[in-house]
């Protein structure tokens, strides 16, 4: 089921009715395609090709990276803006970017490049893949700050990002680790969540809206996860509704769940 | 119980140490019957199996006891418990992978025992045993039930699994749940102790077991279990002497091997490359002089080749690929990479965090499934299910919403699609003593399990870094 709808044909949607859409600016590629994997001597490269032209996504790095690479077998979404970086692994480097693998599987995103000379690395990656000898992947952990008292304020507000057309992933479990550790400190009553709907304006002027379901589905599983983890005697305001109109510019940003933890 | 004690197996000896000493058996709870059937904890966690129990040592109790031992015992000892006791077809699962049946509620229970509404459907393809369409014990009785069948996984070296350390917070990164939290203490747990994570502390696991193992009745005595717990809280088990390395507790030797070392370990530390190795081998086999004798020449040799089996688990890179809960926590599909990825928990080899992923040891296309030919006598082993996951779920990253699978594993607590097969990564100590492997005995010795990587992720392992692995893995 497809949910590209070009901008003429989006006029009846209530999530952007009576609002004009312009493109996405020039400096930004949003595109849904499938991912490439590119190796090297080293890491490998996240690659996808729009409209005749290489984009770099990322490379493989770790689970604590800013951008996860995205997984064969499935379609990405990219939102990314158009650097002026030297090329990596053949591509145009896409710099912030934001992609969200897409949940459904997708056998025709299976394309494996072999490493070349002419693609490989000309600076050292982030982390080698796996161990090395001698160095460490990645700098050991400092140990954890003693939990800062519970600050003296009545409410504060977290903000949850979510990937197109998912709820709770990976990275999450440290951000709901905050908010669970604040109710905790503050000794809560209160906690108000409120999910979003959203859409992408991709670059051929087609909006990509998410599952209808899916504000609803975050905002439950968000209020479920902190209830089972010992936030049971705190009230619990929970409501989904659909975001404001893609600009392509910052879609990414109101896929998004709001909590407000509330002493 | 001596405080160490060594144990003859295949590849040497495994060594068990009681590191608060002695202890005394007899009365003790893990050591003598406690419930109805005349079982008690030590019958499928046996010290000469590194703490769990081989297949080996289960067909020797069936030709010693003609079948009376209580391991045999019809609840789960027998692929169903309404197949005749004294028929060696009845155990079959038992008898050749060393498989125990554990019946899982269906739709899946919380611990609170309120129904969770399962994302799929559940059919039964395929069912040499016969449990899950017994009209008593099956999907369809009064009290439905899926039986899957899955190894004893050893009661040793507990403290690891067990950890607070790295990885261990309020929340899983493998979906929209929060951690398992310990009903005393409140604290999160590390989730690693069962193959499917249904419980998650020493003293949990023992009354579940008592009351499903070893069916106990009646109320269990709070003292007897923190006595369980206080054993099981104390005892390690690794391989402690080669039959062709030697002793790997040698004073100057590898500092990760031999049960000494590991009983002195650290808890809840992520392996790394410098510091604190996944399993401390350094380089003190890396190059060892020839020796005079012909024995001297061979130990030193197969020294050196554990030495280099654990280079090929530390660095040897491989693409991963198409696993539920490795490749989708922000590794990405595929990713390459190598063993200590995965198996990263300094000196178990275990996940440090949550360790539950669909490797493909029970899903297929992956699972050891022969295919059918009329003129070999060999049958299926397992059950097989057909997995079919409503269209609002959120689909395992891999296969879909139509999964075949001989064990849907964490998903049978869970109820998620995503969790279909995914089963909590095993440590890999006293390995030598222990076979088979995998959650549902598919490798029957180290090589079976290291062609089943192999074969799983395409790595193309040499003849000689076979060799060096297997080696390396025996040596655990």
């Amino acid at each position: 089921m497809t949910r590209h709808l070009r901008r003429s044909s989006v006029a009846g949607i209530a999530l952007l009715a009576s609002v004009s859409i312009s493109a996405a600016p020039e400096t930004h590629r949003n595109f849904v395609a499938c991912p490439i994997v590119r190796d090297t001597s080293t890491v490998p490269c996240w690659l996808a090709d729009y409209k005749g032209e290489t984009y770099f996504l990322t490379l493989q790095t770790d689970v604590s990276a800013p951008v996860n690479p995205p997984q064969l077998g499935h379609k990405v979404l990219v939102e990314g803006v158009v650097s002026n970086e030297p090329r990596i692994c053949g591509g145009t480097v896409l710099k912030p970017v934001v992609l969200s693998v897409l949940p459904e599987l997708d056998s025709s995103c299976s394309t494996m490049l072999p490493a070349e000379e002419r693609y490989n690395l000309t600076f050292e990656p982030p982390r080698p893949p796996g161990p090395s000898k001698g160095r460490l992947a990645f700098a050991p952990a400092t140990p954890a700050p003693r939990p800062a008292p519970a600050p003296d304020v009545a409410s504060k507000t977290f903000a949850l990002q979510f990937d197109f057309d998912s709820a709770i992933a990976f990275r999450h479990a440290g951000q709901l680790q905050q908010i669970h550790e604040f109710a905790r400190q503050s000794k809560a009553a209160r906690i108000e969540i409120t999910a979003y709907r959203a859409a992408s304006l991709l670059s051929d002027d087609s909006v990509f809206t998410e599952r209808e379901d899916i504000g609803q589905r975050r905002a439950e599983q968000v209020a479920a996860v902190l209830k089972d983890a010992g936030l049971t005697s705190v009230a619990y305001d929970v409501r989904w509704r659909d975001a404001a109109k893609p600009d392509g510019v910052n879609d990414a940003a109101l896929r998004r769940a709001e909590v407000v933890v509330t002493r | 119980m001596a405080a160490y004690t060594a144990y003859p197996n295949a590849w040497g000896d495994v060594g068990i140490l009681n590191a608060s000493g002695p202890v005394e058996t007899k009365g003790h709870p893990f050591f003598e019957p406690i419930g109805t059937n005349g079982r008690a904890c030590v019958t499928c966690h046996q010290p000469a199996n590194g703490m769990s129990v081989s297949v080996a040592a289960i067909r020797e109790r069936w030709q010693v006891t003609k079948g009376k031992d209580p391991i045999f015992a019809a609840i789960d000892g027998t692929n169903c418990p309404d197949l005749p006791p004294e028929d060696p077809q009845s155990h079959s699962l038992l008898l050749e992978r060393g498989l125990i049946r554990v019946s899982m509620p269906w739709p899946p229970r919380r611990d609170d025992g309120s129904a969770v509404e399962p994302e799929f459907s559940i059919e039964v393809v395929r069912d040499p045993g016969g449990c899950n369409v017994s009209p008593r014990y099956g999907l369809r009785s009064a009290a439905p039930a899926v039986s899957v069948y899955r190894r004893p996984r050893p009661v040793a070296n507990t403290k690891y699994f067990t950890h607070q350390g790295f990885g261990v917070s309020p929340f899983v990164g493998k979906g929209p749940i929060a951690t398992a939290r310990d009903p005393e203490t409140g604290r999160p747990t590390s989730m690693n102790m069962m193959a499917d994570a249904r419980v998650s502390t020493l003293k949990t696991q023992a009354v579940s077991a008592m009351q499903t193992h070893l069916q106990v009745t009646g109320p269990i005595d709070a003292a007897r279990l923190q006595q369980l717990v206080d054993f099981e809280s104390q005892i390690y088990s690794a391989q402690s002497n080669h039959r062709v390395a030697g002793n790997l507790m040698e004073p100057n030797g590898p500092s990760g091997l031999g049960v000494r070392n590991l009983a002195s370990g650290d808890a809840g530390v992520l392996g790394n490359n410098t510091t604190q190795w996944v399993f401390p081998v350094g380089d003190v086999w890396k190059s060892l002089p020839g020796g005079a004798a012909p024995r001297d020449v061979e130990r030193n040799q197969m020294r050196e080749s554990i030495a280099r089996g654990h280079d090929v688990f530390m660095f040897r890179t491989f693409w991963i690929k198409d696993v539920q809960h490795l490749n989708t926590v922000g590794l990405g599909n595929p990713t390459k990479r190598t063993c200590s990825t995965c198996h990263g928990m300094h000196m178990t080899g275990m996940d440090v965090a949550n360790g539950w992923m669909d490797l493909g040891v029970t899903n297929l296309p992956w699972a050891r499934e022969e295919p059918l030919n009329p003129w070999n006598e060999r049958k299926p082993q397992m059950p097989l299910f057909k997995i079919t996951c409503k269209a609002t779920a959120a689909p395992h990253a891999f296969l879909g919403r139509v999964i075949y699978t001989q064990d849907p594993g964490r998903a049978l607590v869970t109820g998620r699609c995503a969790d279909v097969g995914s089963i909590v990564m095993q440590q890999f100590r006293g390995l030598a003593a222990r076979a088979p492997y995998f959650s549902n005995g598919s490798a029957e010795t180290l090589r079976d399990l290291v062609d089943f990587y192999d074969r799983r992720f395409n790595i193309g392992y040499s003849v000689q870094e076979r060799e060096d692995l297997i080696n390396f893995l025996s040596s655990l």
